[in-house]
């Protein structure tokens, strides 16, 4: 049946894969799509259409059956992912379920998954922060990982093509370490983070700042909003069940329904990557295996230009099972140092307090963002006795004491007579960490999962740099706290705490300049295969201290670009 | 509970007649549908009586009238663990013989104010069997977060706003004589 063959061939061919449709894919299949690239979009996962496939974003607190709190049974079939902030009644079905996907802890790590259309892009705390050069140049200057092949010039108009299609609420703050991006308006500080930042400000020289942090939320209508079907943030602080007016970025919201308007995307649910193809005569990649989650079967695709947007570990795990004759320990695998160098933030430790000034003054409302305060430490210079440091976020709120005293009348008189309090403070660490080559994922060589496919081996930890951050994190705030007059000052340090719930896992596939000590280039191109692409949180050489999303879609919409202009050149 | 009484009397003369002698079908009441939880009748009116009592029918609505009964079952049946359960429902089941031991009457016998009065004192008690104690804490903390969850609690007295609008936070003067929102 040759013809069969080449039909299906010719029909499983395209003009470029994306493989996940989370964060960074959502771009790559937008920046495709728009430029008329038939593209495939491969996603593990169900389809969780925008508005429709948010189940719980109209309902009112009282119509959730358990009060918001997940069920004993939830919560013990995924320890995993119960463990996450956001694992919620009104937000759970967008968390992957533990047994779907076992993995194997050398050391403890929670990894949390989001298959379905729009990943994770779904579950973020949305904040967006820009990297700098302090970032960019730090592995260099501080000895560890290796250079980064970019500096900040080669990101920064990236960074602005995709904030003003993400839409971005910011304040411009002026600061060499958080450069200022495409701000639309800010929800504001209120008046105790104010007072803390001039505080902050005063004390520290102007070398420690307080700020709004910016975050993904759209503030002003615009026309690039209204194109994409999205609104203004409603402030209804409800983004983890889905936002039915696309307040803040999803890729459900924006890139997905954008390239399906193109007319040229083609997307693949319960589409599990096996592996990327090699062909050893063309030295290049072909194609990709598909395992369909429902019934198992194998199915091959095709395309000249394949983007690796999987997440940090699938991509990794991705490329470690994609082996051939020219890679026999993985796709672009030829230094042994794919799966190495793996890192996170650290996000182990937090500090509360009170502040008794402000007190005729209170909030109302909700804010979906809250304080920022970039990373003070080692800046210029190194200066402590740990490597890098640490970024936090701050928020203050007025406290309202709520009453339950005594029984029958009293008790439903008590409940509706509740006091303010002190304003309550609070932060938590975002601390960079070091990638290491002894932090690593494998593929074990014996038991996989239920397609076939090997299971992860995740080997990560703190290291002592982690643990004299998390020593001055505490000292710094408290001496900042102090200096505000706040007091009940509190560290809340859970060391047990296994590293993965900050959701920034990164690296394994870093971009270098020398394909030796690197995998990637400075255009996200495998060195050894440049029509694999990889944009996802794989590709972080170091991790800096900011959330990572921002510049996943930077760094993506940047090398999609790239792998336009080299099909052009017919090089692809 | 005068009520309860009399629909008790009206009941027996009524089964009587019809020769049914079945208290549910007497009540009128459908049965809780838990998942895991095996709770008799009795024990869910006993329950509903203690919520009455913890939070009545005054110029609002109560807890009994707002479900509260049902919510605390269903959290009990579906959020905690086996230990949690058994603890809680060995606590309902010690209850009526520690009322019976200390005051003399079954609960269901007392008038509303005696009701309340023992709940009161049990709930103060140092002496008290823990399980009851603690069947009484957990009740009284889960009815409290029921019924400020309720639509009643949040729409009339706190009210919640599903859709704020663009910018709804704020920073304000305090007004001491406005009341607290905590929904605001």
């Amino acid at each position: 049946m040759p013809n069969f063959n080449i039909d299906s061939t010719k029909n499983n061919t395209f003009d470029a894969i994306v493989i996940g449709s989370g964060m960074s894919g959502g771009w790559a299949a937008k920046e495709f799509t728009e430029k008329g690239l038939k593209t495939l979009v491969l996603e593990r996962g169900r389809d969780v259409t925008h508005i429709k496939d948010y189940p719980t974003t109209n309902k009112m607190p009282w119509e959730l059956k358990h009060a918001n709190k997940t069920t004993f049974d939830a919560q013990k079939e995924n320890p995993i992912a119960a463990r996450c902030y956001n694992f919620m009644e009104d937000s759970q079905h967008f968390f992957t379920k533990d047994k779907e996907q076992p993995y194997i802890q050398e050391k403890p790590f929670d990894w949390i998954r989001g298959y379905q259309t729009g990943g994770k892009s779904l579950l973020w705390a949305r904040q967006t922060q820009r990297i700098s050069d302090y970032d960019f140049e730090g592995p260099a200057r501080d000895g560890f990982a290796v250079d980064w092949p970019i500096r900040y010039k080669d990101l920064a108009p990236w960074y602005s093509y995709v904030e003003k299609f993400v839409g971005i609420s910011g304040e411009y703050d002026g600061l060499d370490i958080l450069p200022d991006g495409e701000f639309l308006k800010s929800m504001g500080l209120n008046p105790t983070e104010e007072y803390f930042k001039k505080v902050v400000a005063k004390k520290y020289n102007n070398q420690r700042h307080v700020i709004y942090g910016r975050c993904a939320h759209i503030t002003e209508n615009k026309e690039i909003f209204m194109k994409q079907g999205r609104a203004m943030c409603q402030t209804r602080d409800l983004c983890r069940r889905g936002c039915p007016f696309g307040g803040y970025f999803s890729s459900n919201a924006s890139t997905i329904p954008w390239a399906q308007k193109t007319g040229n995307l083609t997307m693949k649910h319960n589409a599990v990557v096996h592996s990327i193809i090699y062909d050893d005569k063309q030295e290049k990649a072909t194609g990709v295996v598909v395992i369909d989650a429902n019934t198992k079967e194998t199915t091959e695709y095709f395309a000249p230009v394949i983007f690796l947007n999987a997440s940090a570990f699938n991509s990794n795990m991705i490329l470690l099972n994609s082996k051939s004759n020219r890679f026999p320990n993985g796709l672009g695998n030829d230094n042994g140092l794919l799966g190495k160098y793996i890192a996170f933030h650290n996000y182990r430790v937090s500090m509360s307090a009170e502040y008794d000034g402000n007190l005729d003054i209170t909030t109302e409302g909700r804010r979906p963002t809250s304080g920022y305060i970039p990373r003070f430490r080692n800046v210029e210079k190194q200066e402590t006795n740990f490597l890098r440091g640490y970024a936090a976020g701050f928020g203050a709120y007025r406290q309202v004491i709520q009453h339950a005293d005594g029984l029958g009348e009293e008790l439903k008189q008590s409940l509706i007579s509740p006091e303010y309090g002190n304003w309550r403070v609070g932060s938590h660490m975002m601390g960079e960490t070091i990638p290491k080559e002894e932090s690593t994922l494998s593929l074990d060589t014996e038991k996989t999962d239920q397609y076939g496919i090997p299971l992860l081996r995740i080997n990560l930890d703190y290291d002592d740099n982690d643990e004299k951050m998390i020593t001055d994190y505490v000292e710094q705030f408290t001496e900042m706290f102090e200096a505000a007059g706040f007091t009940n000052i509190k560290a809340h340090d859970v060391p047990d705490k296994a590293p993965g719930l900050d959701i920034h896992e990164m690296g394994g596939v870093r971009m270098g300049k020398d394909p030796k000590t690197s995998l990637l280039n400075k255009w996200n191109q495998l060195h050894a295969c440049k029509n694999v692409y990889v944009t996802d949180g794989a590709c972080m050489t170091s991790t800096a201290t900011q959330n990572p999303s921002l510049t996943y879609m930077a760094l993506t919409a940047r090398a999609c670009d790239h792998a336009i202009k080299e099909s052009k050149k017919g090089v692809a | 509970m005068k009520r309860r009484n009399a629909l008790k009397s009206l009941g027996l003369i009524t089964g009587g007649l019809m020769l049914v002698p079945s208290c549910s079908f007497l009540d009128k009441r459908t049965p809780i549908v838990l998942n895991k939880l095996k709770i008799s009748e009795e024990e869910e009116i006993l329950l509903e009586e203690i919520i009455d009592t913890m939070l009545p029918e005054t110029d609002t609505p109560g807890g009994v009238s707002l479900k509260i009964q049902n919510f605390v079952w269903v959290m009990l049946d579906d959020c905690s663990d086996t230990e949690t359960q058994n603890t809680y429902l060995a606590g309902l089941r010690s209850f009526n013989t520690t009322v019976k031991e200390n005051y003399g009457d079954d609960f269901t016998d007392l008038n509303a104010e005696e009701k309340l009065t023992v709940l009161k004192e049990m709930m103060q008690s140092e002496s008290l069997n823990p399980q009851v104690l603690s069947f009484l804490h957990t009740t009284k903390n889960t009815a409290v977060w029921g019924y400020k969850n309720s639509e009643y609690y949040m729409t009339n007295l706190m009210p919640y706003k599903l859709i704020p609008g663009a910018f709804s936070y704020k920073s304000k003067t305090i007004n001491p004589t406005d009341k607290i929102n905590i929904n605001a």
